[in-house]
């Protein structure tokens, strides 16, 4: 009895902390033959418009995320892919435990990790560009913001990018408190009229569903004032990256988020492609993952990922002020020293996999 | 032969070396990641479990202290809570036991809602209760209450022999009386391992709403330090977590010994 307790509210738990998913299973697809020698390495994601593509990719059959499965991309660069998906939660632990080769992260969140496990960024994947939004009911400005708690997930993006508008608008930060508080329970809380949540601070799919859904909800401000300072991107140990394989695993990565891009830029293809990288991201419809994908504009091509990677805006004033709000919010103890294309760098980004994928 | 008793002193040494070997184990986990990564705070070596103790024992810039912040909220609204719940329940499962009518009334609530992990319809608790501690405190409160009254129910209906009920009618017992000397009395030590046995599932709730909601917390220290990977400070938490359940488990067996006697082990 009181196990059955324990078991049904750790299930509880995980609904709470975000419905995780296991591994997807064999998409019944192309199934090449498992072979002994080749490289296995794995990548983790969670639902996110630009990580979708790699749960894609598998559906499509470019790639085979299950264990000893190749698709034609994998064949291709003689690497085995193993996807997990997961909460996004999940699957930073799974990065800082060396659970996983690679991760779908944050430019953010990964100066935590790359302190104890060197990191290297091969893909930027997309940017937030109004997909993290300060919503409010009853409020109209920042200036009735004043002194009113704003509820959000702390020491993650939203943090950051409400901290940054503030900063933006010259206002005082200690005026306007911020308060722990998961994004889906805060959306939750704003959607069902609770009089003490006036203001939150969430992600998408959040900000669209709460803008539809609460009457008189209101964007105070959101991530467009701060384009390509939250990037999304795939980030690889640096101890993977140099076993056998490592690099190829990297280009294959690479190819096949590049391949599912072509697929949505495509007029044939485009419209499918959407939906279904929106039919895990809380179902929404393909008028409203057009709109998702306008706020978190992808790097569809390798120049739009080069032209990020190579910006002297990014390099000199971006990522310095990321990793100063980590140390000053007590993120990491000490700043991880970033690079483009440095190797010796704990935390770099290298431009070496998209060049490759770009002189195809 | 087995149940061969051994000595206390024999027994204390075993036990010793079973924490001992607790700590080992850890150690040599600890080890072994750091193998595969030297540098890496998942798995802290015992050493570095001194920072984490550091990191929350020493007041930040607004003056707070984790420690003292984070066990104020949560302990606060666990005993707020079980409190409120154990209190309601022993009316209610009472009341359940001496009536049928009582019985009727509330059975279909309570056997229904005792399966209801209330962590999975947090929502319906935000609509009730808001998000601050009031909800914490209904969360609490309500998942001891269901289970509780439902098992105070049926002691109070099954160890009590209707002989001994009738027996003290003829003796000129009012129905309060009968209550309190005959009902409550026998049901008394049952009532107290109920409890003890609901504050385990009591924690784990308040924890996994603190994860979600809260803003000062066990449960929300838990979840921000582990997202940047500050696992020296998660593992002392969870110790915590650990002595203070022995230490109510142990108190509430202390408890039915003094209030009980007659009951025995």
């Amino acid at each position: 009895m009181r196990n059955q307790i324990l078991c049904l509210s750790l299930a509880g738990l995980a609904v709470a902390a975000g419905c995780s998913k296991s591994t997807p299973t064999n998409n019944g697809g192309s199934g090449p033959v498992a072979s002994g020698s080749t490289p296995t390495f794995s990548l983790a994601w969670s639902e996110y418009p630009s990580w979708s593509v790699f749960g894609v990719a598998h559906e499509k059959g470019i790639i085979d995320g299950a264990e000893g499965k190749r698709g034609p991309i994998e064949e291709k660069w003689g690497v085995d892919i193993v996807l997990k998906e997961a909460d996004y939660d999940t699957c930073l632990t799974y990065y800082g435990s060396s659970e996983t080769d690679a991760v779908c992260i944050t430019n953010m969140d990964t100066l935590a990790p790359s302190l104890s496990r060197a990191s290297v960024a091969i893909l930027p994947t997309s940017t937030s560009v109004g997909a993290d939004a300060c919503i409010a009911a009853g409020i109209d400005n920042l200036d009735g913001l004043k002194g009113k708690p704003t509820y959000g997930l702390e020491m993650s993006v939203s943090q950051y990018c409400f901290e940054r508008n503030l900063e933006l608008q010259g206002k005082t930060i200690a005026d306007y408190p911020f308060k722990n508080m998961d994004p889906g329970a805060a959306a939750q809380a704003m959607q069902t009229n609770q009089a003490e949540i006036e203001s939150i601070m969430v992600w998408n799919p959040f900000v669209l569903q709460t803008l539809r859904t609460r009457d008189g909800a209101k964007v105070i401000f959101d991530s467009s004032t701060i384009p390509e300072e939250i990037i999304d991107m795939v980030v690889i140990g640096k101890d993977a990256l140099a076993k056998e394989g490592g690099e190829a695993f990297a280009g294959a990565v690479v190819e096949a988020f590049y391949e599912i891009n072509k697929m949505m830029a495509d007029s044939a293809t485009g419209d499918e492609t959407l939906i279904a990288i929106g039919q895990k991201f809380s179902s929404l419809e393909l008028a409203d993952m057009k709109e998702v994908v306008k706020q978190t504009r992808f790097y569809g091509t390798p120049d739009e990922a080069l032209a990020l990677l190579t910006s002297e805006k990014f390099q000199n004033e971006t990522m310095p002020q990321v990793s100063s709000f980590c140390e000053s919010h007590g993120i990491v103890a000490s700043k991880p020293t970033v690079g483009f294309n440095k190797d010796d760098a704990q935390f770099n980004f290298t431009t070496k996999f998209v060049e490759a994928a770009k002189a195809k | 032969m087995i149940r061969q008793p051994v000595q206390l002193r024999t027994r204390i040494v075993i036990s010793a070396l079973s924490i001992l070997a607790m700590f080992v184990a850890y150690e040599a986990i600890a080890m072994r990641q750091s193998r595969i990564n030297p540098k890496q705070t998942v798995v802290p070596g015992i050493t570095s479990i001194w920072d984490g103790i550091q990191k929350m024992t020493t007041p930040n810039s607004r003056g707070e202290t984790w420690l003292v912040e984070d066990v104020k909220a949560t302990y606060g609204r666990l005993l707020l809570g079980l409190g409120l719940g154990i209190g309601l329940s022993i009316v209610i499962g009472v009341a359940m036991g001496a009536y049928p009518w009582v019985e009727a009334f509330f059975v279909p609530a309570v056997s229904f809602f005792a399966k209801i992990p209330p962590t999975a319809m947090l929502a319906v608790y935000f609509v009730l209760f808001g998000t601050k501690t009031e909800m914490f405190v209904a969360m609490v409160g309500l998942s001891v209450f269901f289970t509780l009254a439902q098992s105070i129910y049926q002691v109070a209906k099954k160890d009590v022999t209707d002989h001994s009920v009738f027996k003290a009618y003829s003796l000129g017992a009012t129905s309060l009386e009968v209550i309190y000397e005959v009902l409550w009395k026998q049901i008394l030590p049952r009532v107290i391992e109920s409890i003890r046995l609901q504050i385990g599932p009591a924690m784990v709730f308040l924890i996994a709403a603190e994860y979600v909601v809260g803003d000062v917390g066990i449960g929300y220290r838990i979840r921000i330090q582990s997202r940047i990977l500050n696992m020296n400070v998660v593992y002392i938490y969870l110790v915590m977590l650990g002595g203070s359940g022995l230490l109510m488990d142990w108190s509430l067996t202390q408890l039915r010994r003094k209030l009980c006697p007659w009951f025995g082990e």
